[in-house]
């Protein structure tokens, strides 16, 4: 029996909305054990009174990335055959780019919002609808949109792939990176309650 | 359990930890489904599906949504049944540490309807950048960040680079 | 009862650790499956749809057809001394790695065009179906391509083609030759000619002359 289970038909798909449940509820008690549910918290980042945000997020990516390499090198888990989003070389960077407007303006993101609706947050609900709108909106005028959103194609496309190094040396780069970026979080974090 | 209970909430987590916990949960749906987390793609499955109940041609008309009316249906999709178990996880994390609190958090120098409003229009701008990315901080972020996708990566530079650039802009709404 | 801290510290610790040992430890990749329609490539075989001629790639090339990929597949130092203009190189192991769009029109070659088929088999398998490969290798390029030998007097009906091989070899640094016995050539040289030295000797002359 080899990972992804569900490829090697452990079971079906009313069995994959079952896990879809269970693992969105384990993402949720996550999100809102860390804070992630409070906007002002979250917006804290971005004036670097709280990094919250950055060492969530990269605990976690440094956590799965680590997790999915080692795992694919003891053959427990076939990473070919792990779902790898394709590459959109100019719509994934202006899509970050007026994604990040929208999260200074907003102070949550799409999984958050949810968490702080169910939680009581009015910003949070308007939020949700929001983003709901912003959706349809998008999905009615996509015919204009397409060109663009299909353009710099590349196909699953990874770091590894694209800087022409091994897996592993790009994994070491990122936990580096990371861990410093966890210090210079932690020395911001201090000046700023100092001040 | 009161839900307005004036008892004190607890702390927030150790972020470190919470966020080794939340790759742990990327990492099981790796293996266990083969696919990452994702979250702005159950709003645009729903709003595929809203649309079709409403005037099904226009949803059959929009590529975006054509989609997520295919193979199942919207409603049945994978990711709206993640983030309805997103919605419970969150509300049962919070029901145990009493952060249930009916508020409208907001800067201090914000009106709480001023606020509400650049809560829409923000999600709204998310919602389309989302749509443009193929994901947000949860589908690509995190997951296309831990399989090392270049796109993915490009997403979190980007969102990163402008949120920042775009934050001293929008004191008033925070500090 | 560890603190937060002492938990926090080891799970730094640890993943530094790993991510250390990461690069010395290969691929983190399983074996990759892929399905061959046997009858069906034979067919494409048969039909000679499998390769394309040096001549019909210098075109190509010249005329920069769009998400054309020349790869070759031979080692580092053969690559470094001459390889077809435009061509990228990877091994047979990268090639089957790597990802390409759908548009693409891949064409491989090796020294004599075996491990360029094999490559061509593989990319197959995997599904890409704008797939060639140049059968008589590098060899070919180079005879049919960099020195070709060309009719001097050629009939009407071959004038503009013998014209446009040789225009070819010019826009590649080549040069072509011409010679009274000659015919105008339209597969691999089928003569048990010396190719491999012959080959060195084309190369040689043109880092020669600096290209």
């Amino acid at each position: 029996m080899s990972a992804p289970l569900f490829d090697a038909g452990l079971f079906g798909d009313r069995g994959a909305l079952v896990v879809a449940l269970a693992i969105g509820g384990a993402f949720g008690w996550c999100l809102e054990r860390a804070g992630m549910g409070s906007a002002r918290k979250l917006a804290a980042q971005f004036y670097l009174t709280d990094l919250t945000v950055f060492k969530v997020m990269f605990s976690a990516i440094v956590t799965a990335m680590l997790g999915a390499f080692w795992l694919g090198r003891l053959g427990v888990l076939d990473l070919g055959r792990v779902y790898v989003p394709e590459t959109y070389v100019v719509p994934q960077l202006m899509g970050g780019v007026v994604f990040g407007i929208g999260f200074a303006l907003g102070g949550l993101c799409p999984g958050t919002s949810c968490v702080a609706a169910v939680t009581g947050r009015g910003d949070g609900f308007m939020l949700v609808a929001g983003m709901f709108s912003g959706v349809l909106v998008t999905g009615l005028w996509f015919r204009d949109l397409q060109p663009f959103y299909e353009s710099s194609a590349r196909g699953p496309f990874t770091l590894p792939q694209a800087l022409h190094l091994p897996y592993g040396v790009v994994v070491l780069m990122i936990v580096a990176v990371a861990l410093a970026g966890f210090q210079c979080a932690t020395w911001l974090e201090r000046r700023a309650h100092r001040a | 359990m009161n839900f307005h209970a004036p008892g004190q909430p607890r702390p927030y987590s150790n972020p470190y930890l919470t966020g080794v916990g939340l790759g742990l949960v990327l990492l099981t749906a790796f293996v266990v489904m083969g696919r990452g987390l994702g979250a702005s793609g159950a709003f645009a499955s729903s709003a595929a599906g809203v649309t079709a109940a409403i005037a099904p041609a226009r949803a059959a008309a929009s590529p975006l949504f054509a989609r997520y009316l295919s193979d199942g249906g919207p409603w049945l999709d994978w990711l709206v049944f993640e983030i309805v178990g997103v919605a419970i996880g969150g509300f049962a994390s919070a029901a145990f540490a009493r952060r249930i609190r009916f508020a409208v958090e907001r800067g201090p120098a914000l009106g709480r309807n001023p606020r509400l409003a650049t809560a829409f229009v923000g999600g709204a701008v998310m919602g389309f950048g989302a749509v443009l990315a193929r994901g947000c901080t949860s589908g690509q972020a995190l997951t296309g960040g831990a399989l090392l996708s270049v796109g993915s990566w490009l997403f979190i530079f980007g969102t990163f680079a402008s949120a920042y650039a775009a934050a001293p802009l929008l004191r008033r709404l925070w500090t | 009862m560890p603190t937060e801290r002492s938990v926090v510290r080891l799970l730094a610790i640890s993943a530094a650790a790993l991510a250390v040992v990461a690069p010395f430890v290969g691929s983190p990749y399983a074996a990759q499956h892929a399905s061959i329609d046997v009858t069906e490539l034979a067919r494409v075989v048969a039909r000679e749809e499998d390769h394309v001629t040096a001549v019909e790639l210098a075109q190509w090339i010249k005329e920069r057809r769009p998400d054309l990929r020349v790869i070759d597949v031979r080692d580092p130092d053969a690559f470094a001394t001459y390889h077809i203009p435009t061509a990228a190189r990877l091994s047979l192991d990268s090639l089957v790695e790597t990802p390409f769009r759908p548009s693409d029109t891949i064409v491989l070659y090796s020294d004599g065009g075996a491990h360029a088929a094999q490559g061509w088999t593989f990319l197959r398998a995997l599904g890409y179906r704008r797939v060639f490969f140049l059968r008589g290798g590098l060899n070919e390029w180079l005879e049919m391509v960099i020195s070709p030998t060309l009719p001097e007097h050629p009939s009407e009906s071959q004038r503009a083609e013998v014209e446009n091989v040789a225009a070819l070899s010019r826009y590649f640094a080549g040069t072509p030759k011409f010679s009274v016995t000659a015919r105008l050539e339209h597969a691999v040289p089928t003569t048990v000619r010396d190719s491999a030295s012959t080959s060195a000797a084309i190369i040689a002359r043109m880092r020669k002359r600096g290209c």
